[in-house]
Parts: structure tokens; C-alpha cells; sequence
């Protein structure tokens, strides 16, 4: 156990004003650069690692916790005032942001994103500061077993997603799994589907995919719509009513259950690596959806569906913390470039961390409470800005954020092959949008895939094929009960939906 | 009640469950002795799930309405300029083809105001030289 | 004070990348000389790439921009790299074995082969281990292989094409029969050995930390030497599976790229490989020296690399 005086020391080299300044220039790089349009939070980590070399650990770290924590605020700009999230997880976030910033509330619909997004990131904080070591042990109890029970359950959830046609919801979750497929299969590292083209062999990059489908083909049926029409992307308009620009405390208490359920359920799918944060904010938005009285009201600008989504993807961001300081596994892309990060700063991520290097895994403690704040002050002035710039035509905002998709797809991915993908999937994305497919469905199937699969044949390794060891397991047997009870939840709850 | 919209894509997932099944997976997928799951398994679960889901919706198609033609023909536009430049990048690099491509796009819409094509040409594209190529220090497409 | 220092430290390396100075140098590129990595952010080779150029440019005074490609273990970065032309300033740095299995599987379906590039020189040696939980019933391989043939079957942790193989050959050499279970990389290997999920795995580097802590121990090693952190630990070899796999980290250029060009930066990398804080990384990633085998070693070891691959990786 580490020692008290080991924490305080901790906290005492965080909290000075050297590190302050660190942790608020990566915040403030991290929100500017999260918000760009096909760059997002985790290009933002990659981007600023190497300006870390030169420095001393604590700073470094400090710096890059500031990053990471802007990123995640600054991730859901493009998706409230634009609807193009440069990041599946953000994408929950703008089906209730966009349409409340369409509205003419822009400021109250990325303030409430901000709000619930620190929340959170504060909870799920609090557990990694307090209880890290013991959930990491439950963690590990998670099996292949218990993982692809976990992934059938998320996959239930999404039944809440499915609009009007159970069909269609089957078809654009078949797609994306199929899209997930193309790649090295996961047992054997065989070539999939990919045509002879090498780029492919790691499977279709997600940053094309997703940039493609949820952002570059939003901006095509934009364009369509904008042609010949000279007007601002987005207008905040002046009603005279100081509460249509802000949010009121009433309505963040009004969502402090739909904030707590978004962390509790980002916090457990974040100790647990390879989850991920997209299907904490789906479950999250679909929970909070189904238990509402009122379910009409989700998609047209409910401060609940973006509390929901943005409580959820942050806490996940900082549970991933949990696996990655005390056994060394990132939960996520962006959590294996804090590992690197944490590498090249010589901090060895594992079972002895705490002990031999207390003071600086408490240092970093310390620097994410400092970025918790200095995120919420710097997200109350960054968003005001970016609302300005969202104000700007159409005409200029579509064609840079165009560019903008271009060249960080291509730095995220292998270059133009990366940027031609996206294009592809842009295309498919806006005729699965024409015909009425859900393209949410289709990206959460494609991101869970892969991990589904390999799940499924770790399981069949360890059991030798025999399925019926799933009953020997009590978490997995719960979760698969658990998944049959909300499929048919979320069905008879649509079917009632239909009939009012 | 027009159900077109779905008798196409319906079909069209149909046929693609089916091409899938028939003829891409096993010309494109190897096969392998021993292992717990073959790499053609799930992509033929998958390819067969589709076909079935897509012919149930030619069958019994919602009243969902396609997007407005005319906008989907001018999508096709923007789809064959972001193309054009595309293709352009691989010859010529960004560098050259963005100002173009951004003009192109901004020009299509219909901005004709000076200052923000200027802003939209010039502005946006050497902004993002100098971040990637000179203070990132990335290479661009 | 310190901080304005430290900001100053942060704004010049930005700068640094405006001016290319020019280096009093036989040769010098023209224009910024790109590494590309050909695995994705965040891994060890990525790691060890990326301060290999940071410590080239400081020594040179080369603008060096570090790239990734991710791809089938670098085969996709290899691919790319035999089909550019030859601009004497792109450089690839991948893992031999990865390449090699893939040259061996499936040469004829790749545009590339040994010979489609001129080799700069390596960096480092992947040690590879296979790992049990502290509380396995057994010590070394032929305990394991004892094991399995007691238990009818084990569970074992793979996470590359190279270890399956290394287990089948396992297998029909000792008829033990093993599980094996394919991990996404070597951390969830460790996963679920920690989880009690499997008995076993392999590591190559990620278990460091728990033979510190004493949660894991060694098995074997499975490279052609013992390891270099576990010298009284057997190899596949000496515990009698004819198996192992080294892989080399290296750095390699289209062939035909100008000879001047190929000297200096071989020089390069050279220099870099021997300074302090470059040895610091290597130490952190595969706990062994930097290992630079030079243009001709390197090679040579990708060549004999193939042979050696043939007979253990051919279908």
C-alpha cells in the first residue's frame, strides 16, 4: 500500500502553478484540436506526444492529461453544432445536441455536453483515485466468456436504437459487422476480403469509417441543401432569454440520474479494455431513452439524451486509466498512446507502479483534478468561440471541414488509400441514410466486430467447443439473461411507442 | 403508399447477403486446417443473415420515403468533385489541389462574396500547411 | 523562470522543423527525410522509431518526419514502400518476422521480396518468452508439455502467427495438446494469464513488470539464444522443439536509392543507436541493448532470416 505521506507528496509537486501552466496549454490544444473537424481527441494525443519529449515527467504527463481531457470536451463540438462527429462515441451525443442547437440554443446544447462531460470524467476520477486496484482485479476476472456475454448484452441494448423496422436495424447491424470482417480474421492472421490491397490487411481504419459515414456524408446532404443558399451553418438566435444561451441549475440537477447512470455504465465498460466508449454512450443514450416518460421527446433536443451520451463516453476515459496503470492494459487507442507516452517518460504501467513510482502515479492524480477545472473554465470561454465560428456561411465551414477530413484521416490512417476509404463510406453512409438505415447501428457493429469475433474464438479455445461451460460462469450467464430481458423490453417499448 | 424505396434496398441486401455467400467469401477468404473458428465463418453468418433480412424487407416494405432526388443528384456532384480531388492529391499533392478543391466546393454552393473566398481558398488551406508540414511536422496527403 | 526555460525548451522544437539547417554533411536530403513506422501509434517499435528520429535530427540537423502505417506487421508499409519511386528520403522501419512469415505464406500474393530494398541497419532484438502464472504447477517447457499430456489439453496464449507455429510445432514433436488462444497483443495475453484464463502465454516485453513483482514466471525462451534476462531459462530448442523466431527490429529503403544516400543515413542511424537516451528506450521496450548490425548484417539477416522461415512457417 502506498503511503500517506507518498500521496501527499503526490499532490504537492502537482498542484504548482508550472504544472497548472502545462495542464491549461494542453487543455486548451486539447479542446481546440478535438473540436477540429477530422482530427478529434485522439489525433489530438498523438499530435502532442513528441512535444513532450523535452520535458520532465510530471509536466509531460500533466500536458498530456490536459490534452486528453480537452479532447473529450472538445469532441463534442463538431457533433452538436454541426451533426458530424469526428468520433463514433460523440455521435450519441449529437442526436439530441444538434437538434437542440438547430433550435437556436447552441450554447445551451454544447454547455449541457460540457457540464455532463466533466461530470463524468469526475466520477469515474474519483473511483480510479480511490478503488482502481480492486476493480482492476474484477476486471481481470472478465474472461472471453464473460466478454462475449458482455458484447451480446451491449448488442441488446442497441435494440433500443432501432427505429420503426426491427428488419432494417438487422440489416445495417449485419452490414457493419460485415465491413468489421475485411481484415486479418482474429485466430488465424489470415488475409480477409481485402482484395489484394495490403492496407487492409488491420481491417477497414475506424477514424476512415466513422469520419466518413457519420461526418463527410452529413456535409454531402448538407451540401445538397446548401446549394444555392447563402446562409450561416448555424444561428444562435437572441430570444431575449438569458436561459436559451446557458444552463440552468435546475436542469443539471433535472439530469443528475441520467449523469450518474452515463458514469457508472462508462466506468465499468472503461476498466474493462476493448469495450470502448462509443458502446458506453449508445447504452447510455438507449436506457436513458427507454426509461424516460416521455421517449418522443429524444432526438429533438432533449438536454437528457446529451447528458446521457457525454457522462458515459468521459467516464470511460478515465476508468481506461484502471486496466492501464495497474496491470499496463490500454482499454483503448488513445489509452495505448498514453502508455506509450508514459513509456518514453520512463513510467513502467504494471502491478508495481504504486509502490515504485507512488509520487508521480499521485502527481498524476493530482494533475487531472487541476484539468477537471481548468476544463470547465476553458470550455465556458472555447465554446462561445466556437459557436462564433460555426456562425460563419456554410459555403466556408463545409468546404474547410472538408480539407480538414482529408488531412487528418489521411495522418490518422495510411495517407490517401486512408482518405479514399472514407470517401467510399461517406457515399454508403449517405444512401444508407436515403433509404433509412440507422448508419449509429451499423458503426457500433462495425467497432464491436472485431473484438466479438475474437472474443468467440478465445471462448471456443478455451472451452474446446463446448458452449454449455457458459453456464459454469455466473457473470455470463446473468449478462445473456440480462440481454434477452432488454430485447424484449426495447421491442414491446417500440411496438408501444408506435401505437400512441 | 409508395414502398419503392425499400423494395431497392431490400433487394440490393438481398443480393449482396447472396454474392457474399456464393462467390466473395470463398474466392476471397483462405481457408485453414485445425482452429476453433474458420476466418469464412462469421462473414458467411453475417452474408446469410443479410440475404434473409434483406429479402423479408423486399417483401414486406415500410412506406419509408426516399431523400429528395434532386438532392441526391446534387450529392453526386459534390461525390464526384471530393473524387476528382482525390485522385488529383495522389498526382499533385495537397498543397496544389486544395485551394482548388476548396474553391471548386465553395463556388458549386454559390459563395461569390470576395472575402470569404478569399478566407475559404487561401486562408484555410495555407493555415492547415503551416500546422501539418511546419509545426506538426506530418506529412500531407 | 524555470517555466519560461521549459516553454522556450517546447516553442524551439517547434520551430525547429521551420529551419532545416544546413548540416556540413556529405550528403544531406532534399527536403524532410520520412520514417515510416510500420505499426500504428503507441507500440514499441513506434516508440523506438520515433525517438530514433528525434535523435537523428538532433544530431544531424535533418528535418526527419515520422510516419505510421499499420498493416498486417508491416507488410502493408513494406508493400507501399517497393512501390514508390526511388526519392531517396523514405525509409521503413518494421519487425523481420512478421515480413518474413508473410513472405513465406503467401510471397506470391506481395510485390516485394528480400531483395526489393536496401537495408540501413537495425535497432533492436525482440526477446520473446513464453510466461506462467507464478502458481503454475510447473517450471520449465517439458514440465508444461508433462503437464498437458496429465491434464489431456492446456490452455495457451498466443498473439502472432510465429507462436502458433512454435505450438503446433510443439505439439506434433511432443504430442502434448495445447489450447491456444489468440490475444489481441501482448497485454491481454497477460490478461488472461492474470485472469487464471489461460496457464501460459507469450510475452515480448509486457511481462516485465510481473516477473519484478514475481506474478509470473518464466517458461522458455523462444528465441535462438536464452534470453538475456533469464539466463538459466531453457529455450524451444534446448528443451527439444526445433522452433524459434528472432525478431530484429530494422530499418530498410527502396532498392536502387542513391549509395551516398544509403552511407550517410546508415551513418545515421548508427550514431543515433549508440547515444544515451536512445539506449534508455530500447531498455524500456525490450530490455536488452541496441543492436545495430549494419547495412551488410542486416542484410544477411533478413536473407537467412527467410530460409530459417521457410522451414518453420511453410504451409
Amino acid at each position: 500500500m502506498v503511503e500517506f505521506s507518498t500521496i501527499l507528496a503526490g499532490f504537492g509537486d502537482a498542484f504548482s502553478l508550472y504544472n497548472l501552466a502545462f495542464v491549461l496549454f494542453g487543455v486548451v490544444l486539447g479542446q481546440f484540436v478535438g473540436a477540429v473537424p477530422g482530427i478529434g481527441p485522439i489525433m489530438a494525443m498523438a499530435i502532442a506526444i513528441p512535444f513532450t519529449f523535452g520535458l520532465d515527467p510530471l509536466p509531460a504527463i500533466a500536458f498530456l492529461v490536459g490534452v486528453n481531457k480537452g479532447g473529450l470536451v472538445g469532441g463534442a463540438v463538431p457533433a452538436v453544432l454541426m451533426n458530424t462527429p469526428g468520433t463514433p462515441d460523440a455521435a450519441a451525443t449529437a442526436l439530441d445536441g444538434y437538434p437542440l442547437a438547430k433550435q437556436g440554443k447552441p450554447l445551451k446544447a454544447t454547455k449541457m455536453a460540457l457540464f455532463s462531460s466533466i461530470t463524468g470524467d469526475t466520477f469515474s476520477d474519483i473511483v480510479l483515485i480511490t478503488v482502481s486496484a480492486p476493480l482492476a482485479v474484477l476486471a481481470l476476472k472478465m474472461g472471453p466468456i464473460e466478454v462475449v456475454a458482455l458484447m451480446i448484452f451491449a448488442f441488446s441494448i442497441l435494440a433500443g436504437l432501432i427505429g420503426n423496422s426491427l428488419t432494417k436495424g438487422i440489416i445495417a447491424a449485419a452490414f457493419g459487422l460485415l465491413a468489421a470482417s475485411v481484415g486479418q480474421d482474429p485466430e488465424n492472421f489470415t488475409p480477409r476480403l481485402i482484395f489484394g490491397y495490403w492496407d487492409l490487411f488491420d481491417g477497414l481504419a475506424l477514424p476512415s469509417v466513422a469520419i466518413g459515414m457519420l461526418a463527410i456524408s452529413e456535409i454531402l446532404h448538407r451540401l445538397s441543401e446548401a446549394h444555392g443558399n447563402m446562409r450561416p451553418t448555424i444561428i444562435a438566435k437572441d430570444t431575449g432569454n438569458p436561459d436559451d444561451r446557458r444552463v440552468t441549475w435546475a436542469e443539471y440537477w433535472s439530469c443528475r440520474f441520467t449523469m450518474l447512470r452515463g458514469a457508472t455504465i462508462g466506468t465499468i465498460l472503461g476498466a474493462l479494455p476493448g469495450i470502448g466508449s462509443t458502446a458506453a454512450a449508445f447504452m447510455s443514450y438507449a436506457m436513458t431513452k427507454a426509461s424516460s416518460k416521455d421517449p418522443g421527446s429524444f432526438g429533438k433536443g432533449n438536454i437528457q439524451g446529451i447528458a446521457a451520451s457525454e457522462s458515459a463516453n468521459s467516464a470511460v476515459v478515465g476508468a481506461n486509466l484502471i486496466p492501464l496503470l495497474t496491470l499496463g492494459i490500454p482499454g483503448s487507442v488513445g489509452a495505448a498512446l498514453i502508455i506509450s507516452a508514459f513509456m518514453i517518460h520512463g513510467m513502467q504501467p504494471g502491478p508495481l507502479l504504486f509502490e515504485n513510482q507512488g509520487r508521480l502515479v499521485y502527481g498524476l492524480f493530482g494533475a487531472m483534478i487541476m484539468a477537471n477545472f481548468v476544463n470547465l473554465w476553458v470550455g465556458q470561454l472555447g465554446l462561445r468561440l466556437w459557436v462564433k465560428v460555426v456562425s460563419a456561411p456554410e459555403s466556408i465551414i463545409f468546404s474547410s471541414a472538408l480539407l480538414l477530413c482529408f488531412v487528418g484521416v489521411s495522418m490518422a490512417t495510411s495517407g490517401l488509400f486512408g482518405v479514399a476509404i472514407m470517401l467510399i463510406f461517406a457515399v454508403i453512409g449517405y444512401l444508407m441514410a436515403s433509404f433509412g438505415y440507422s448508419l449509429v447501428i451499423f458503426i457500433i457493429a462495425f467497432f464491436l466486430g472485431p473484438r466479438f469475433e475474437k472474443s468467440i474464438a478465445q471462448s471456443l479455445a478455451l472451452t474446446n467447443g463446448d458452449l454449455t461451460q457458459v453456464l459454469k460462469s455466473p457473470v455470463a450467464l446473468a449478462l445473456l439473461i440480462l440481454s434477452v430481458v432488454s430485447v424484449v423490453w426495447f421491442l414491446r417499448k417500440n411496438v408501444q411507442g408506435e401505437d400512441e | 403508399m409508395n414502398t419503392m424505396a425499400d423494395r431497392v434496398s431490400g433487394l440490393f441486401f438481398m443480393a449482396l447477403g447472396l454474392a457474399m455467400y456464393f462467390w466473395i467469401n470463398p474466392n476471397y477468404i483462405e481457408t485453414v486446417d485445425g482452429g476453433n473458428i474458420s476466418p469464412a465463418t462469421l462473414p458467411n453468418i453475417i452474408s446469410i443473415i443479410l440475404a434473409i433480412a434483406g429479402a423479408f424487407i423486399a417483401i414486406k416494405p415500410t412506406d419509408h420515403q426516399l431523400r429528395n432526388p434532386i438532392l441526391m443528384a446534387k450529392t453526386g456532384l459534390y461525390v464526384a468533385l471530393l473524387t476528382a480531388g482525390i485522385w488529383a492529391m495522389s498526382w499533385f499533392g495537397f498543397e496544389y489541389v486544395a485551394p482548388v478543391l476548396a474553391l471548386a466546393i465553395m463556388w458549386l454552393i454559390g459563395e461569390r462574396r470576395p472575402l470569404w473566398l478569399g478566407l475559404g481558398v487561401v486562408a484555410m488551406p495555407a493555415i492547415i500547411w503551416f500546422l501539418v508540414t511546419q509545426l506538426l511536422g506530418r506529412a500531407l496527403p | 523562470m524555470k517555466l519560461t526555460t521549459k516553454l522556450m525548451a517546447l516553442a524551439t522544437s517547434a520551430v525547429m522543423a521551420l529551419a532545416a539547417p544546413a548540416f556540413a554533411e556529405d550528403w544531406a536530403p532534399d527536403g524532410p527525410l520520412t520514417i515510416q513506422i510500420g505499426f500504428g501509434a503507441g507500440g514499441s517499435t513506434d516508440t523506438m522509431g520515433r525517438v530514433l528520429a528525434e535523435v537523428m535530427k538532433k544530431n544531424t540537423g535533418w528535418n526527419i518526419v515520422v510516419e505510421n502505417k499499420p498493416g498486417g506487421g508491416g507488410v502493408a508499409m513494406f508493400t507501399g514502400l517497393s512501390q514508390r519511386p526511388v526519392d531517396n528520403k523514405t525509409i521503413g522501419m518494421g519487425v523481420s518476422i512478421p515480413v518474413l512469415v508473410q513472405l513465406v505464406q503467401r510471397g506470391d500474393q506481395l510485390p516485394f521480396d528480400t531483395d526489393s530494398f536496401d537495408y540501413l541497419g537495425t535497432v533492436a532484438k525482440a526477446e520473446l518468452a513464453l510466461v506462467a502464472s507464478k502458481d503454475a504447477p510447473f517450471d520449465d517447457l517439458e514440465g508444461m508439455i508433462a503437464y498437458a499430456k496429465e491434464q489431456g489439453s492446456l490452455p495457451v496464449a498466443t498473439m502472432a502467427p510465429p507462436q502458433v507455429l512454435m505450438m503446433n510445432q510443439t505439439k506434433s514433436t511432443t504430442g502434448a495438446d495445447f489450447n491456444l488462444v489468440t490475444a489481441d497483443g501482448g497485454a491481454e495475453v497477460m490478461k488472461l494469464i492474470l485472469g487464471g484464463q489461460v496457464m501460459a502465454g507469450f510475452g515480448s516485453g509486457e511481462h516485465y513488470p510481473y516477473l519484478d513483482s514475481g506474478d509470473m514466471k518464466v517458461i522458455a525462451g523462444a528465441n535462438q539464444s536464452r534470453l538475456s534476462y533469464a539466463p538459466d531459462v531453457k529455450t524451444f530448442i534446448e528443451s527439444g522443439v526445433n522452433a524459434y523466431v528472432d525478431p530484429i527490429f530494422f530499418l530498410a529503403m527502396r532498392a536502387g536509392t542513391d549509395p551516398a544516400a544509403i552511407t550517410a543515413i546508415s551513418a545515421a542511424i548508427d550514431e543515433a543507436t549508440k547515444a544515451p537516451e536512445f539506449a534508455k528506450i530500447v531498455q524500456n521496450a525490450v530490455k536488452g541493448d541496441p543492436i545495430n548490425m549494419g547495412t551488410d548484417g542486416t542484410k544477411k539477416m533478413m536473407v537467412d532470416g527467410l530460409a530459417n522461415a521457410k522451414i518453420l512457417f511453410a504451409k
